[in-house]
């Protein structure tokens, strides 16, 4: 399946993500809430982005069950930012006026980009990334994390099994739209390059 | 603005390069590096876009790239690097000028028209210029050259064509002001003296007056981010 031939082949790019100062922070908890806060904000950003993208391509598609597919993973994204809605309003960031930092920029740039230029393939392939990785990070986050974590609300959402099953939705639709073409790998492994320099960015917050 | 659409077959920041070389000028004029003034901006410098752009417009139109070519000791592969990735921005640039021509009112259609023209025969004095050197036009875009398409891209399907008008001043105003301010002389100064050509400086113009005539509230805060990435690309083509 090409879902798991391109997780496989950019699986480095994954452990980069899971090594990253930033993430490894979040997992043991010692991450300055400064920083999570200012995390958070950008992620909402770049929901915004991720949300219209999936419109998009829902716009494109032509068949009810790729509909009902992009239908189900906007709810799912929906969900996803009441955490950081939550989140917001407990640490008192406004997330409807936040400047998006280089990295947020060029990845949104990219996403958007891709949504309304390339084919539905390449762009499921630039969104599949995203959300295998944060199934992966919150299940590998989950083996460390004590019920007293300051950020378990964060970790139990991506390592639950909604956002897998979340997952496994786009990577099906990946399979059945995209095709293994220089394209559609250029845009898998550039959207996770664009993951960790998220949270580098994140970290020069 | 004073129009000069006769002159406006050689848009795009490269398209001078296609344009005759000013074999009239006096060498022996240019003895430094850098000129002291910038004969050919024709007025860019004045327009309030680059005035309210405060120190990002020296910052995107200077490089120790463009300072080494003019001193004839840029690293060849600097060079190439420059020359691939700057075929891969044109290309996306093509793109976006084609999409801001669907959007843009009748009165700019001429220049943009032209503009695109150019740009085609641009292209293919790229890809004539990659075989004599060489060059391989088929690899990758560099993360900064794709951060810039990305960002012109996303614009041309989500902004309206005044802020669209205003980012190809941009990309072009940066790119004349950086190659006018090099003095033409050392081994590369065919490159300076058609990328600083009159012909280029008159599209220039003209697109400057477009952008005024089309005023945008947010045309500084895109004006601005161009000069951005103009300034990492040649940071970009410099450091690799």
């Amino acid at each position: 399946m090409l879902h798991d031939i391109l997780w496989t082949a950019n699986f480095d790019l994954a452990r980069s993500c899971l090594a990253h100062p930033f993430v490894q922070a979040l997992g043991s908890g010692t991450l300055k809430a400064a920083l999570f806060r200012a995390f958070i904000a950008q992620d909402a950003f770049f929901l915004h982005a991720f949300l219209k993208a999936y419109a998009l391509a829902l716009a494109r598609s032509d068949d009810v069950e790729t509909l009902t597919s992009f239908y189900e993973l906007i709810k799912g994204v929906l969900e996803e930012l009441k955490l950081h809605r939550a989140y917001a309003a407990e640490l008192g960031t406004d997330l409807e006026s936040v400047i998006p930092n280089p990295a947020c920029r060029a990845y949104t740039d990219f996403l958007l980009r891709t949504a309304w230029h390339t084919s539905l393939g390449e762009t499921v392939a630039a969104m599949t990334p995203c959300i295998r990785l944060y199934a992966y990070l919150g299940r590998e986050l989950a083996l460390q994390c004590s019920p007293h974590h300051p950020y378990r609300r964060w970790i139990e959402a991506y390592s639950g099994e909604e956002f897998e099953r979340l997952a496994g939705r786009l990577e099906a639709l990946l399979d059945r739209v995209g095709a293994d073409t220089r394209e559609v790998r250029d845009s898998y492994r550039y959207a996770l390059q664009c993951e960790l320099d998220f949270f580098s960015g994140a970290l020069c917050s | 603005m004073v129009w000069h659409l006769k002159l406006c077959q050689l848009p795009r920041r490269h398209l001078a390069a296609l344009s005759t070389p000013m074999r009239g000028r006096d060498q022996h004029r240019y003895n430094t590096r850098r000129k002291v003034q910038r004969p050919f901006s024709m007025g860019t410098d004045d327009h309030a876009l680059v005035r309210n752009a405060g120190p990002l417009w020296g910052a995107a139109t200077r490089s120790p790239f463009l300072d080494a070519l003019a001193a004839g000791d840029l690293p060849a592969d600097a060079l190439r690097r420059w020359l691939a990735q700057d075929y891969l921005f044109a290309k996306n640039l093509m793109a976006f000028q084609a999409l801001l021509l669907a959007k843009a009112p009748r009165d700019c259609h001429k220049p943009l028209i032209e503009g695109l023209s150019a740009l085609d025969r641009e292209m293919a004095w790229f890809e004539a210029h990659a075989v004599r050197r060489q060059m391989d036009l088929a690899i990758p875009l560099h993360s900064i050259g794709r951060s810039y398409t990305d960002f012109l891209m996303r614009c041309a399907y989500t902004q309206p064509s005044p802020v669209l008008l205003t980012i190809l001043f941009g990309v072009e105003a940066a790119y004349l002001a950086a190659w006018s301010a090099l003095a033409p002389s050392g081994p590369y100064a065919e490159f300076i003296e058609r990328w600083s050509s009159a012909d280029f400086a008159a599209y220039v113009a003209a697109l400057g007056g477009l952008a005024e005539r089309h005023p945008h509230e947010a045309a500084q805060e895109y004006f601005n981010e161009v000069l951005v990435h103009e300034r990492e690309f040649w940071k970009m083509s410099w450091e690799g």
